[in-house]
């Protein structure tokens, strides 16, 4: 009875499974002057707990293969050029992410002359997902809304 | 009970003796710990502390004219510290040739290379961005084919100016910023700068707050040791061990979760106090998390042992040897590892650590297999530390009592981060922090990492550089 019954959960929940997502998408990580926190949170979504890449979702290792670009941290002035040139590196149509609160602009620390322009002000950001640092929970949710809202198309 | 009581009001050196101080200083086993420059407008002042096991010495000398003389020779390990001086603040060390930018980035790569001539040698640039989900930071690698003769590390893209703005605020202010510069050593770095506020205020820390921030250390220590075994196993390309101390770090993470409500133990520590309070039901059901995290570990390390495509890549790759490490002022387990037996938990009257002793692996041959071991073994004493202080029952916020009559306004915290010997500085003026200085395990051992890569193939670069796993956030702050 009881086998039975985990059985019949399972097909249930196999049949909840969501089936045919649109589309996969590259992420290409930049640290624009993070705590270290936020890369731990989304190395940690692409672990075994979470598994990031059974949505579609993979880390790659060169903007020229990336749909999505991720930023961390406030920007600094010291990133601020490598940040640009990793952006005009990616082929469109593109996304940028801003991953955590200090991306977001929020509550940011640091001295003002060692900061450029916060991220909103140099990139076209689409994608926000909170936190300090958010969960990898939250970075798995922010990127499969980004799955589901689709790629914005080249005019 | 002793304190570490720097002496900030003895009188500045006279600069014709500064060389002399400072090697008196270090003289019968002092370790450089740190340097740092304050700017009251006419003149810097410029700081050296020196650590004999708990105690912290400073020496001060002043100089109107920006220029003090260089103790580069008598302690390569203020290298940076006086190169970040002059990028920062401008001062100028005599003596120090050729000073090359630390902190400031100029375009040209000879004003901050080391030159390097010959048959067939050729430069790699790689970073600032690297390939995977890595810190910002880049490395000039010269080499001949494919061996390295030399690394130059540009770091500090990640400088954010911490120190400067947690100055002119509250004491709370300035835990802000010092607990945002890296998140991998917030516990560490947080507890290095309380203690400093508190000495500085002439209290210390009850001894339940001891007990409760000691937790904290190890919570941190636990998470981080198992995410460092899994970067040498990434390192060396080899999933399953990458996997396993992932998933081992995961559960250590959700521990600290439950027991502090943040994953990394955000703002469990505060100057005077701490956040943590358990149940002596919630610390034993901790304790048992913690064991069960330990055993696997354990098994986990055992598997590793047996497998021949990651033990066939430790051996002799990386070395740092033991004087090399003393030179450069290595600290941590990179430095246990090298065989040098400190441990600045073994001499923290301001925690409550027993005694715990340092680890040192039987062989400590200075390489990534070294390195890699005084993880494992320091997992272990770690899970017993914190079996032991959860086992005891309730855990208590606990804090401060005053310690001494007059606040002396200057006070430093030492405290052993999972990468090594973390120091702080606070000067307090009234209310105000005047001016505070982190410098962080990861920030002593930086050059250590360029030192042992030298000789190396660059594709074991990856693997060396995991083995030390440092923080760049924490070093560029
Ligand atoms: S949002 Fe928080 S965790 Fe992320 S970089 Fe900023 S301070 Fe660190």
């Amino acid at each position: 009875m009881h086998v039975l019954l985990r059985q019949l959960n399972r097909v249930r929940r196999d049949a909840r499974l969501p089936r045919g997502r649109p589309a996969s998408l590259a992420v290409r990580h930049v640290d624009a002057g993070s705590c270290n926190g936020c890369e731990h949170e989304l190395q940690a979504a692409a672990s075994p707990f979470y598994d990031l890449q059974r949505f579609g979702i993979g880390i790659v290792a060169s903007p020229r293969h990336a749909d999505i670009l991720l930023v961390t941290g406030p920007v600094t002035t010291r990133m601020r050029e490598a940040l640009l040139a990793a952006y005009a590196a990616m082929p469109e149509p593109r996304l940028v992410a801003a991953l955590g609160d200090c991306a977001m602009g929020c509550n940011v620390l640091g001295d003002p002359a060692a900061l450029a322009e916060p991220l909103e002000e140099l990139l076209p950001v689409a994608v926000r997902i909170p936190g300090c640092p958010p969960t990898p929970d939250a970075i798995a949710e922010g990127l499969l809304g980004a799955l589901d809202g689709g790629l914005p198309r080249v005019a | 009970m002793t304190l570490a009581v720097a002496k900030p009001t003895a009188a500045d050196v006279p600069l014709p003796l500064w060389r002399k101080a400072v090697a008196a200083a270090l003289d019968g086993g002092g370790r450089f710990a740190g340097a740092y420059a304050t700017d009251d407008g006419d003149e810097l002042r410029w700081r050296v502390l020196v650590a004999h096991g708990a105690l912290v010495r400073s020496l001060a000398c002043r100089s109107a004219a920006r220029r003090v003389p260089s103790v580069v020779d008598l302690a390569p390990a203020a290298g940076w510290d006086e190169r970040e001086a002059h990028d920062l603040h401008g001062l100028g060390f005599d003596g120090h040739e050729p000073l090359r930018p630390l902190v400031d980035h100029p375009a040209d790569p000879s004003a901050w290379t080391v030159p390097m001539t010959g048959e067939g040698v050729h430069d790699v640039a790689v970073g600032p961005i690297h390939a995977g989900v890595i810190e910002s930071g880049h490395f000039r690698f010269h080499l001949v084919g494919e061996r390295i003769l030399a690394l130059d590390a540009r770091l500090f893209h990640k400088h954010r100016g911490l120190e400067r703005a947690a100055q002119g605020g509250d004491a709370d202010h300035g835990l802000a910023h010092v607990g945002r510069a890296c998140a991998a050593c917030h516990v560490a770095s947080s507890v290095a700068y309380a203690q400093a506020v508190e000495l500085a205020q002439g209290r210390r820390p009850s001894d339940d707050l001891r007990v409760a921030r000691t937790l904290l250390l190890e919570l941190e220590r636990l998470y981080n040791h198992l995410n460092d075994v899994s970067a040498v196993c990434a390192g060396v390309g080899f999933a399953p061990g990458a996997m396993a101390f992932a998933a081992l770090k995961e559960r250590a993470q959700r521990l600290n979760a439950r027991l502090t409500g943040h994953r990394f133990l955000f703002g469990s520590v505060a100057v005077g106090g701490s956040t943590l309070a358990l149940s002596g039901g919630a610390a034993r059901t901790a304790g048992e998390a913690v064991r069960s995290i330990g055993d696997d570990a354990a098994k986990a390390w055992r598997s590793l042992m047996f497998a021949r495509s990651v033990q066939a890549r430790l051996d002799g790759v990386g070395v740092l040897t033991r004087d090399d490490a003393v030179r450069l002022g290595a600290v941590g387990p990179a430095a246990r590892a090298s065989g040098v037996r400190e441990d600045v938990r073994t001499t923290s009257p301001r925690l409550a650590y027993g005694d715990l002793a340092a680890a040192v692996p039987e062989a400590p041959a200075g390489d990534v297999r070294a390195r890699l071991q005084v993880r494992a073994l320091e997992l272990e004493s770690t899970c017993a530390v914190l079996g032991e202080l959860l086992a005891s029952g309730e855990i208590a916020p606990g804090g401060v009592v005053t310690a001494a009559r007059d606040a002396p306004n200057f006070g430093t915290g030492l405290v052993e981060s999972p990468r090594g010997a973390t120091l702080c500085a606070v000067e307090l003026d009234g209310d105000r922090v005047a001016r505070v200085h982190l410098r962080t395990g990861s920030y002593a051992n930086w050059p250590a990492v360029a030192h042992a890569a030298a000789g190396n193939l660059l594709p074991d670069f990856p693997l060396i550089n995991k083995s030390f796993e440092l923080c760049y956030a924490c070093a560029d702050r």
